[in-house]
């Protein structure tokens, strides 16, 4: 019952929120927040617990089964602390409807990833796409950009409906995430699917040459939305080739995996590069993402053992930093009023307590050893390494030397040199603005000291 | 009790850090204590290995305190206390004082974490926190900008020592399946040379990034922003000499590999030597140490890389005395002049700063090589060691570098403390081109300062004892050997050394007449009557005829900053804003412009933007077609 209710209380409480004045601040950021902080509760305490409500058996069998895996549990933990983080700071016009909006994010995502059942899985996946939309088009800068989030990433989710339709007629049943009976489909037609669902992930994540609509969306979308969308949202692809592509297809993933692995390491190089030479705050971070999934990618391609639990370990990490990032950088823009990089400047002096949360988020983001990114690359790269791809961990390489660049040179743009005069002085962050952050704050710490807690519950698909 | 001399300092950080506001002058006390209590925590645990938990699977960290961590320990904590001390003068007054001690303490708990891990991840996170705390502290003056880009640059070649040994723990861990340094030691002899070569490159780029060896030195000279005592505890004292840490740890490597012991002691040796020609050609009295610094870690590196271990980290032990002395000594005289640090417009401050005088005359003594100073004996081990295993050029390069080092360190000495005052001379005519003087905003000057003298000059005076008497610890024979060699001789059992065609004593007679050479040469051009008189235009002449390859550090800067930093932004700029929009995304960038709001936006995506999408998503799935017809097709 418990992974019902982590999908069920956020959708009805946003959908009751619109019974809120239009207007409305205090009573609808409460409401969300004890939503979210629930949830989060939820989550770590249903791990084992499953629901499941039959659906149909003909043409072939698919059911409401909800439950958390290995992997999907750590994503819903994420999932819902981003949320809380994202509900908490929101700061924009019109409150209440953002709030409604993280809300269904949260809950068709919460489903996404809690589905055992590829058909909900891919219902899911075109459902979350509905509120970044929706946000998109009410406070983006101008439409086009949510059309283009929109569409690349429906197209998307069509060729994914295709290819689990075409799975249920093949296997009977799309009841089969994280099933250990079920053993992989040996069809001539196992590639072709195969090729959709990763049409579909590449897109999502995103990866190159697929990627083109992220930078305008994460720029566009307000910060608590992006947090979610960076943090979350973009890991959807990565837990579907583990969960999906490497656990249904395991021979036909390993055929085709050098692919993925070439796509991993150029987006990992293309990103880093182009992060180097961004002005905007936000760009930065969100070609940086391009760059750290791109690892990812790599170390599930790189099908060695070591390399996947390392790829947990970054998936979790870059949610935690990324959200983070994103949130700070909202805070930022909130009180400078400008995100360029150019104008910017000295707010350590002015607000010590956000440059130190800015500090722990682009240290994390670049690596730096003791917080949780570090624990993942190092241990992905190990495991590229060994599994052959020697070249592609060195020119891994190349992009931490180019994330240490770029991140700090986000970092002290923004908040060392000397006080620029024509930024407005605000005040430093508030307890509530801190409450936001603090949850993220921690996770940071104690799996970069920790990351041994992410994989001691055990491993359920090898 | 290792853990906990680890962990004082980390917890004095995280005190300093979270009450600093509060505890305002109590935070430099909170700190050394901190310091201080570690000392006595590292003196009381001795030796021992306690194991702590496993960080991933597979994956145990542990602590291990031997010998050679034993030194490394004892000089961070105890050298790391009294600089603690000076600091609580230095920096009193400052905007950030308890900023400034949370910083240096979580330095101490980094560096402590480096040299007591007993495993490779451990070593890289303390790698890479010495690295932040250095960036932290180059970067301490934030809103100059000279000190930003200092502390970027320092933290960005940092991190290219710090994927070099990322690399070299991949080929270990992949192929020993062991993080422990130990069980790696024991079984290294089954790798094979090119795989052993490989490990041995990797952790030496490490190495000469942390330890600014050439070509990855040029973060130091820059390093000089932060505060001094900054310069004297990190960038001269300890962290810089992590990398001789790392060889002298990793010996069981490089013992079997003698094509990687060649590749670190010829870096050793050109960076000595490089270095020491830079050093005789600055006028800013840190950069001189700093570029002596550096010199003198070649002379260490060059020492554990030909295999001369305890010769190698003999001359850390002594260097981190007389090094820290002499930018302790050097910041007495910075902090009383108002913040000047040219020497050109020092002079004649013998009468005026004692204690400074003779801090700096006995840490010139030591560093020269004189003889009965501890310099001496540590740098005579590592010129004979160099011929004792078989690298004749190396011991000449040790020979030539010793009298450079006599001559630009009595340099300073003379310029410094001989001769009138000329700080009230116009810059311009001891030949100072620059605009504005290196005098900082934010240095605590003369009219903040109120702590009570002997904080400053207390560790100054102490320093005085292990710079003189430390290197008696070397003396000793062939019959009967000296107390450090006793004590090392079980952390290092490398192979016997040949028998040498020069006698050791003839050895050291050659560098002291070599260094004499060194020292008259500056005596002449500095020191007699006739310079002292003409101290202002002999400075200017001097000034603006010093050859550009040296006023331009070789132009290593420049090569890479042209090479490297314009190069990732050129890649970049293409990447960002030729493919991307031009390649990828051409068609879909311009329906995106011409939709203009969301009316034209539906009505585009009826022409042009639905054209376009479908136009992308073709592509993508012709890609897959492409790529299946080509692998071959399914077949059931």
């Amino acid at each position: 019952m418990i992974p019902l209710l982590i999908i069920l209380l956020p959708l009805v409480v946003g959908v009751l929120l619109y019974l809120l004045p239009r207007e409305d601040v205090a009573v609808s950021k409460i409401a969300g927040a004890v939503v979210a902080a629930a949830t989060v509760g939820l989550a770590i305490g249903g791990r084992t617990e499953e629901w499941t409500w039959h659906w149909f058996a003909h043409p072939f069998v698919a059911n409401f089964h909800f439950g958390a895996t290995f992997l999907s549990h750590w994503l819903v933990v994420l999932l819902t602390l981003c949320t809380f983080g994202a509900v908490v700071s929101t700061k924009v016009a019109r409150t209440r409807s953002m709030i409604a909006s993280l809300l269904f994010l949260e809950g068709t995502m919460a489903g996404l990833f809690l589905t055992r059942d590829l058909l909900v899985f891919a219902l899911f996946w075109d459902a979350m796409l509905l509120p970044v939309f929706f946000v998109l088009l009410s406070w983006g800068p101008h439409p086009s950009i949510a059309w283009r989030y929109f569409l690349y990433n429906f197209a998307g989710g069509l060729v994914l409906l295709l290819a689990v339709a075409a799975f249920g007629a093949l296997v009977g049943t799309t009841d089969v995430i994280g099933n250990p009976a079920y053993h992989g489909l040996t069809s001539g037609w196992a590639p072709w699917i195969l090729a959709g669902l990763a049409f579909a992930f590449l897109v999502k994540t995103p990866v190159w040459p697929f990627h083109t609509w992220m930078p305008a969306t994460y720029e566009g979308t307000p910060s608590p939305m992006v947090a979610v969308v960076s943090g979350v949202q973009s890991k959807a692809g990565l837990y579907g080739f583990i969960a999906i592509s490497l656990a249904l297809f395991p021979q036909y993933f390993a055929r085709e995996a050098p692919v993925f692995a070439v796509l991993g390491v150029v987006s990992l190089l293309y990103g880093a590069f182009i992060a180097l030479v961004q002005s905007d705050i936000k760009l930065v971070v969100a070609y940086s993402s391009l760059s750290h999934l791109g690892l990812v990618l790599l170390a599930i391609a790189s099908l060695n053992h070591l390399a996947i639990e390392g790829a947990v370990v970054y998936i979790v990490a870059h949610g935690l930093f990324s959200a983070l990032l994103f949130i700070v950088l909202g805070y930022v823009e909130e009180r400078e009023e400008t995100r360029s990089l150019g104008k910017l400047g000295g707010l350590g002096w002015k607000n010590p307590r956000l440059t130190g949360a800015f500090c722990v988020a682009a240290l994390a983001a670049l690596g730096l050893p003791g917080l949780a990114g570090f624990a993942g690359e190092l241990v992905i790269l190990i495991g590229v390494y060994e599994s052959g791809y020697v070249w592609a961990a060195i020119l891994a390489l190349v992009a931490i030397v180019t994330a240490s660049a770029y991140f700090l040179r986000l970092l002290q743009g923004a908040t060392q040199g000397p006080e620029v005069a024509d930024l407005p002085v605000r005040p430093d962050l508030t307890w509530i603005e801190g409450l936001a952050l603090a949850p993220l704050l921690f996770a940071l710490f104690y799996f970069g000291v920790y990351p041994h807690a992410l994989l001691a519950s055990g491993w359920l698909h090898p | 009790m290792i853990l906990v001399a680890l962990l004082l300092p980390l917890a004095g950080a995280a005190l300093c850090w979270a009450f600093g506001p509060r505890l305002r002058g109590a935070a430099g006390w909170l700190a050394t204590a901190a310091v201080g209590l570690s000392f006595i925590a590292i003196l009381v645990a001795g030796s021992g290995r306690e194991a702590l938990f496993t960080w991933m699977p597979g994956f145990d960290f542990g602590l291990s305190l031997d010998r050679l961590s034993l030194l490394w320990s004892v000089v961070i904590t105890g050298v790391g206390c009294l600089i603690h001390l000076y600091s609580i003068g230095y920096m009193h007054g400052d905007r950030g004082f308890a900023r400034f001690f949370a910083y240096m303490n979580f330095f101490i708990f980094a560096m402590l974490l480096l040299v007591l891990s007993d495993n490779w991840v451990g070593l890289l996170i303390g790698w890479g926190l010495v690295g932040l705390a250095s960036y932290f502290l180059i970067g301490y003056w934030f809103d100059r900008p000279s000190a930003v880009a200092a502390a970027r640059k320092a933290f960005v070649m940092n991190v290219v020592g710090d994927v070099g040994m990322m690399f070299a723990i991949f080929l270990l861990v992949a192929n020993l399946h062991t993080i422990r340094m130990s069980d790696a030691f024991a079984s290294a002899a089954s790798l094979s040379p090119a795989l052993l070569y490989a490990i041995c490159f990797g952790l030496f780029v490490g190495a000469a990034a942390k330890s600014a060896q050439v070509p990855l030195h040029t973060w130091l000279p820059d390093a000089m922003e932060g505060p001094t005592p900054v310069s004297a505890l990190i960038h001269a004292a300890t962290m810089v000499t992590a990398g001789v840490y790392l060889v002298a740890r990793c010996a069981p490597l490089w013992d079997q590999s003698a094509s990687a012991q060649m590749l670190v002691g010829t870096i050793g040796a050109l960076t000595a030597i490089s270095a020491a020609i830079l050093g005789a050609a600055q006028w800013d009295i840190k950069r001189i140490l700093a570029y002596s610094t550096m010199s003198q870690i070649g002379y260490m590196i060059m020492g554990v890389g030909v295999g001369a271990y305890a010769g190698g980290i003999a001359h850390f032990f002594t260097h981190a005395f007389f090094k820290a002395q002499l930018f302790l000594a050097s910041g007495i005289i910075i902090h009383a002049l108002g913040n000047e640090q040219d020497v050109r417009l020092m002079g004649g401050l013998r009468k005026r700063m004692p204690l400074a005088f003779w801090g700096i005359l006995t840490g010139v003594l030591a560093i020269s090589g004189i003889p009965g100073f501890s310099g001496f004996f540590s740098k005579d081990q590592i010129v004979a060691g160099a011929l004792a295993h078989g690298h004749p050029y190396m011991y000449a390069v040790g020979i030539v570098t010793a009298g450079i080092t006599a001559y630009y360190m009595f340099r300073l000495f003379f310029i410094t403390f001989l001769g009138e005052y000329r700080g009230n001379v116009d810059p311009a005519s001891v030949g100072i081109t620059r605009e504005t003087t290196n005098a900082a905003p934010h240095e605590p000057g003369d009219d903040a300062h109120h702590a009570p003298a002997w904080i400053m000059g207390l560790p100054v005076a102490l320093l005085i004892i292990p710079t003189v008497l430390a290197g008696w610890l070397l003396f000793g024979s062939d019959a009967s050997p000296s107390p450090w060699s006793r004590f090392f001789a079980p952390q290092f059992a490398g192979p016997a050394t040949a028998a040498v065609p020069i006698p050791d004593w003839l050895t050291t007679a050659i560098t002291f007449a070599v260094v004499l050479i060194g020292i008259g040469v500056a005596a002449l051009r500095y020191a007699t009557s006739a310079a002292r008189a003409d101290a202002v235009a002999r400075l200017r002449s001097e000034s603006l005829n010093m050859p550009k390859v040296l006023t331009h550090q070789y132009y290593m800067d420049a090569l890479i900053n042209f090479v490297f930093v314009r190069g990732a932004r050129l890649l970049g700029a293409v990447f960002g804003r030729i493919v991307d929009p031009f390649v990828i995304d051409g068609a879909v960038r311009e329906s995106a412009t011409s939709a203009q709001s969301l009316g034209t936006a539906v009505r585009a995506l009826q022409s042009g933007l639905l054209r376009a999408y479908a136009f992308v998503i073709a592509i993508g799935a012709g890609c897959f077609l492409v790529y299946y017809l080509v692998t071959g097709l399914p077949h059931r």
